[in-house]
């Protein structure tokens, strides 16, 4: 049921309020409706009487009056018979001149027999003699009643009635009148009610006698069966009094309102009648009324319902809309409520308890708010000195680390500016390092003079080795560097924190930040100037100790050039000499000056070797001071590996053979061409096989060349004395041979090895030797065919 | 074609071994003994080759082998240029200055001869 609850409230109300004045307007006219009908029924019914009564007595009248008109011819007496004859006659004839309604009036002696008959509608008679005394006429006039024939008809179109009443001195005789009804017929269609109202007359045994329609009478139609009819006669021995009033069938159908009177002497009755539609017209135009003053009311109690249940619910539904409001979380929504009733208390409930709520949410969002912040702060605090961490670790530039620095405690600390000193400890003063929005004036009265230990709140700060805070600068006995509040009064700074920068409580330098609001700095304000003060001590000791660094390399580097100059002066002024010497020898020897005797050529001999044995010497010291020096450059080429070994090959054949050892080439046919530095890998081959032969007496020399995965392999072994373990690792260190004293036995100088390998490594190679005591030595290296250009160590 | 050899050389004790050395082959033998003195003895005396040392006073023995060699009057002079073995890459510079041999120190006198008698017999 999604139907908002005010809807059906809004339903139920309406329903109610409609059934109840609905109700009651409906009960009033249904009553009103019931009472009026009923009046009007007996007012007409009323009416209808009175007209039926008034009938009756003019036809009771018009039947009385004939009684009396008869009755008084016979009162006549006389003696004689013949004049009593002649005299009755002659009452007869007057009798029917006079009352029209008589047709014929006869007279009966004593034994029911005719005397006389005088008749408008036949032949009178005299004496006719007819014998009547059985006749009910008759009889009932002799007892001394008067008579009234049933109806009959004559010419079967007229009604008539025959009236007999005693006559005679004696009662004894009858006089009998026909007289015709139309007269009774006249007084009947006479009588009108309304447009379609008429009376009848119907006689004792309820056969109608007269109505307006006399077609009707003439087919002596038989009423007693109509409802009225019977009812009426009925009710005759009650005395027929008031209230004879109903509705039944008419004759022909239809519904009516009747009412009847009766006729007494007669026992007929006079019944009067109006159509129900006629009858009650009036009433209608009344039910009519009524119904549309039903229908407006009606209308009217359904606005006010609507409009009543509108005003009882629309508090309710803003009652419930605004809950739902609150509900939904809107807590600054307030329901407006204005009953002054229970409902209004409801929306004052609802708005306190929204108002509670909100207090509360705003409270705990404060609390967030502030938790945030302070997370917040510390992720930046973290970040910042990450960041200055990082320009600590990777910038050795003193003061863009220091400007960093700087910048982030300004930042972090919401301070306006601030400075970073170098102290220096000759001088006693601070050097502005780094700077952050300082105005430039300042900075020019910072460099111009220096502040100096124990002046201002960096002196001061640095003297105490503890942070100092001047909380208002303007303050004198606060603040004592005049030159500078002055300035500092003009461009609005009013509060200074000075954190000293101490390197195990020597003095390095400070940090300051200055800031525009008077007043003490937290505590945490002044612990993060104080930890950016521990970076900034690490970055002018960082700074410190590279300066020294460098100051040490550039005097290395300008010792190392020197010496390289030095061994290449060196070299070239002892080969010069040298260069002489042997020239000079090998000239004498070949006998460019003359002949030489055998003694001496074989001294000339020794000169020549003991020279060559020098420049190898003076040779190898100058390749190893420059590898030392990152001198050697690998002048890079094409060449034939193979070629390299034969090159040795041919080298060292005059000496292997002098030691009578076999030398054996062993290079792999299909060698690639290799790209490196041809002479120095020749050089280190023949360092290999030189020294291979010099510490070899007897045996072979092998010398193997393959290549494998983009490597040359090459192996120098030989069948001399063996290497131990221990000497393994000492031989390719410079001036190192197994046992100093072979260095006397063997000549060398000992840097063969030590020059081969670095030769090696020098092309991405790697050498290294197998041997043991006793079986002689293998030495390998490996090295990449083909090698690109590559920087000297 | 003159037998005469030019050697631009300041030292006089390696002047002294190549003028020993090729006047016993018959050579004739004139000296010079910086770069600048070299390159005008080579304009007068038309040598029939030119024996330079590197490390010379003045003008290097680079800078006179590219006079000589720039002069067309000179330029079919043949030019052995003696290197010095301590400077690495100094073949590469004596070529491109123009020689047309080279020879390191220290070199067996005999066999500067034999490659002298290749350039003149």
């Amino acid at each position: 049921m999604n139907r908002p609850a005010g809807r059906r409230l809004f339903g139920k109300y309406v329903v109610v309020l409609l059934l109840l004045v609905g109700g009651v307007l409906l009960l009033s006219s249904a009553l009103d409706l019931y009472f009026s009908y009923q009046e009007t029924k007996a007012a007409l019914v009323r009416i209808e009487r009175e007209q039926a009564v008034a009938a009756a007595a003019r036809i009771e009248q018009f039947v009385q009056d004939i009684e009396r008109q008869v009755r008084w011819t016979t009162q006549a007496a006389f003696d004689d018979p013949v004049a009593a004859q002649e005299q009755r006659e002659i009452d007869y004839l007057r009798l029917l001149r006079n009352i029209p309604a008589i047709a014929e009036i006869s007279h009966l002696d004593a034994s029911g027999k005719e005397r006389l008959r005088v008749s408008r509608l036949g032949l009178d008679a005299i004496g006719s003699q007819e014998d009547h005394s059985r006749a009910p006429k008759f009889l009932e006039a002799r007892a001394g009643k008067t008579y009234f024939s049933p109806v009959y008809f004559r010419n079967e179109s007229e009604p008539y009635m025959t009236v007999a009443v005693p006559a005679g001195e004696y009662g004894v005789e009858v006089t009998v009148a026909e007289v015709t009804l139309k007269a009774i017929w006249d007084v009947v269609s006479r009588i009108r009610i309304g447009q379609a109202g008429y009376a009848y007359v119907v006689d004792s045994l309820g056969r109608l006698v007269a109505h307006p329609d006399i077609s009707l009478v003439l087919q002596k139609r038989d009423l007693s069966a109509l409802p009225q009819v019977r009812a009426a006669r009925g009710r005759r021995p009650a005395g027929g009094e008031e209230d004879v009033g109903m509705i039944a069938a008419g004759l022909q159908g239809g519904r009516f309102l009747t009412a009847h009177a009766p006729i007494a002497p007669l026992g007929w009755l006079v019944f009067v009648e109006q159509p129900l539609g006629e009858a009650f017209a009036p009433l209608q135009a009344s039910i009519v009324r009524s119904i549309i003053l039903f229908a407006l009311g009606l209308a009217l109690s359904v606005l006010a319902s609507v409009l009543l249940a509108r005003r009882m619910v629309a508090p309710i539904r803003t009652l419930q809309a605004g809950a739902a409001r609150i509900g939904a979380g809107d807590l600054t929504h307030r329901i407006q409520v204005r009953t002054g009733d229970e409902l209004e208390t409801l929306g004052d409930e609802f708005n306190r308890t929204a108002a509670r709520l909100q207090e509360s949410y705003a409270g705990l969002e404060q609390k967030v708010e502030a938790r945030t912040r302070e997370l917040t702060d510390a992720l930046e605090q973290l970040k910042a000195l990450a960041d200055v961490s990082r320009a600590v670790g990777s910038t050795l530039d003193l003061e863009t680390v220091l400007d960093t620095i700087v910048a982030r405690a300004v930042e972090l600390s919401a301070t306006s500016s601030g400075v970073i000193y170098e102290y220096d400890e000759a001088t006693g003063a601070f050097h502005l390092k780094g700077s952050h929005r300082l105005e430039e004036e300042v900075v020019e009265v910072l460099r111009a003079t220096p502040i100096l230990l124990g002046e201002g709140a960096v002196g001061k700060a640095v003297a105490a080795r503890a942070p100092i805070q001047v909380a208002d600068i303007l303050d004198e006995r606060e603040y004592d560097v005049a030159r500078i509040r002055a300035i500092f009064e003009r461009l609005g700074y009013r509060s200074v924190l000075a954190v000293p920068l101490l390197l195990e409580q020597r003095i390095m330098g400070g940090l300051v930040v200055w800031r525009q609001a008077p007043g003490r700095f937290a505590p945490e304000v002044v612990n993060l100037v104080q930890t950016l003060a521990a970076q900034s001590v690490l970055a002018i000791h960082n700074a410190r100790l590279f300066r020294e660094i460098e100051d040490k390399g550039r005097q290395l580097e300008s010792a190392s050039k020197h010496k390289s100059q030095f061994l290449a002066n060196m070299s070239h002024e002892l080969r010069t000499p040298l260069n002489a010497i042997l020239g000079y020898t090998k000239l004498i020897t070949n006998n460019i000056y003359g002949e030489v005797p055998g003694k001496i050529r074989d001294v000339l001999g020794r000169v020549d070797q003991s020279g060559r044995h020098l420049l190898s010497l003076i040779n190898d010291v100058l390749d190893v001071s420059k590898i030392e020096a990152g001198q050697l450059v690998l002048s890079l080429g094409e060449y034939s590996m193979k070629e390299v070994v034969h090159t040795v090959a041919t080298a060292v054949e005059a000496l292997a053979a002098e030691k009578k050892l076999s030398l054996k080439i062993m290079a792999a046919p299909d060698l690639p061409r290799g790209r490196g530095d041809e002479r120095r890998l020749t050089q280190a081959v023949l360092n290999l096989v030189s020294n291979a032969i010099k510490f070899t007496d007897v045996g072979e020399v092998t010398v193997q060349a393959t290549a494998s995965d983009g490597s040359f392999l090459v192996s120098v072994s030989d069948t001399g004395p063996g290497i131990s373990p221990a000497d393994q690792q000492r031989i390719f260190e410079e001036f190192q041979q197994v046992d100093s004293s072979s260095t006397r036995k063997k000549g060398g100088t000992g840097l063969g090895l030590s020059i081969a390998r670095r030769i090696v490594e020098l092309h991405g190679g790697r050498m290294w030797v197998d041997s043991a005591p006793g079986e002689g030595s293998t030495f390998s290296f490996t090295l990449p065919v083909r090698v690109e250009r590559r920087e000297a160590r | 074609m003159s037998r005469r050899v030019l050697v631009i050389e300041d030292q006089e004790d390696n002047r002294r071994i190549v003028r020993d050395l090729l006047t016993s082959a018959d050579y004739e033998v004139i000296e010079a003994e910086t770069g600048e003195a070299g390159v005008a003895m080579a304009e007068t005396a038309r040598p029939g080759l030119i024996l330079m040392d590197i490390q010379l006073p003045g003008i290097d023995g680079y800078e006179a082998t590219r006079r000589i060699k720039a002069n067309p009057a000179l330029h079919h002079i043949p030019i052995i240029v003696i290197t010095s073995y301590a400077l690495s890459g100094d073949d590469v510079k004596a070529f491109d200055a123009g020689c047309d041999d080279y020879l390191a120190k220290p070199y067996d006198p005999f066999a500067l001869l034999a490659k002298i008698r290749e350039r003149l017999p």
